[in-house]
């Protein structure tokens, strides 16, 4: 069994993930800091579908993998990697008459949505090494 | 590392949110100060904040395009409110002027306590992100730790 079926695309599609929620939360800490700043704009990550694109293939124009005899051009591992995510400006429809397009509410969901996407990433990454884990060990549990 | 970014960015936002506050407390104390080292009554003061890029070190330039939109906040300024004093009909008053009226602060009580409402929420708020990127942190190290 090569490595590459232990280590599969789950752990690294894991790893950018976590990776990608850290940089959402400092956008949304910078939000809830200028929550009373004049003619702030808050700022949002959005990578889902950038994310899913590199883990189907096809995306930004690489060759997608339709039939398991193709040989990729470029590895989903390297894919996953590239993915950047964009930083889309998302005002309040209502800004106020400062300027500032904050709504704290609004942050404060996307924050908590956020870090639990997080900690569900976190996890089954740690069950995903728990069961590598178990593996080596013959299932007996040991060290 | 990136959790100390997130957590640098609300504490500037906690030191904003206090300095804001230490001039709320100024307001409601001198809501009825006549004299004042300058001369004439005490005027409201107020912070103006601004978003300023986290850019201070060469090691955050070479930070990627998601960290570049990263914003702390700053108190930029004291200003101090231009409005009119509160005149009030007192000639027994010591400072009261040729007919009678003695010049008050221009501090609104009511607004500054709406003020400090305000701004005890916003500091509540970064008080809770920076609570989230230490539990985010504090996850990450549970990663393969049985």
């Amino acid at each position: 069994m090569p490595i590459d079926g232990i280590f599969n695309t789950t752990i690294d599609l894991l790893g950018k993930n976590i990776d990608l929620r850290v940089k959402n939360q400092n956008l949304i800490s910078s939000n809830i800091a200028n929550a009373e700043t004049p003619n702030y704009v808050p700022k949002s990550l959005a990578f889902e579908d950038e994310l899913q694109g590199a883990l189907k293939g096809g995306h930004k124009g690489t060759p997608s993998v339709t039939d398991p005899r193709h040989i990729p051009l470029k590895g989903t591992k390297d894919r996953l990697q590239s993915v950047t995510g964009r930083v889309l400006e998302t005002p309040a429809e209502t800004p106020g008459k400062d300027g500032n397009a904050v709504e704290l509410e609004n942050e404060m969901t996307k924050m908590s949505e956020n870090q639990i996407m997080y900690n569900a990433s976190v996890q089954i990454l740690s069950k995903k090494f728990a069961g590598i884990r178990a593996a080596i060990s013959g299932g007996s549990g040991g060290n | 590392m990136d959790f100390f970014n997130s957590m640098n960015v609300s504490a500037s936002a906690l030191s904003a949110e206090r300095t804001r506050m230490n001039l709320i407390s100024s307001n409601l104390a001198n809501a009825n100060t006549t004299r004042t080292p300058e001369g004439g009554a005490y005027k409201r003061k107020d912070a103006v904040f601004a978003a300023t890029p986290m850019r201070d070190s060469f090691d955050k330039v070479l930070n990627n395009a998601a960290n570049r939109d990263i914003r702390q906040v700053k108190v930029m300024q004291v200003i101090e409110d231009q409005n009119p004093p509160r005149l009030q009909y007192d000639p027994s008053h010591p400072d009261a002027n040729a007919q009678g009226y003695v010049a008050l602060p221009n501090v609104n009580v009511v607004e500054e306590m709406a003020d400090m409402i305000n701004t005890t929420r916003s500091y509540e708020a970064n008080v809770t992100a920076i609570q989230a990127a230490k539990g985010m942190a504090m996850k990450a190290l549970e990663i393969s730790s049985k």
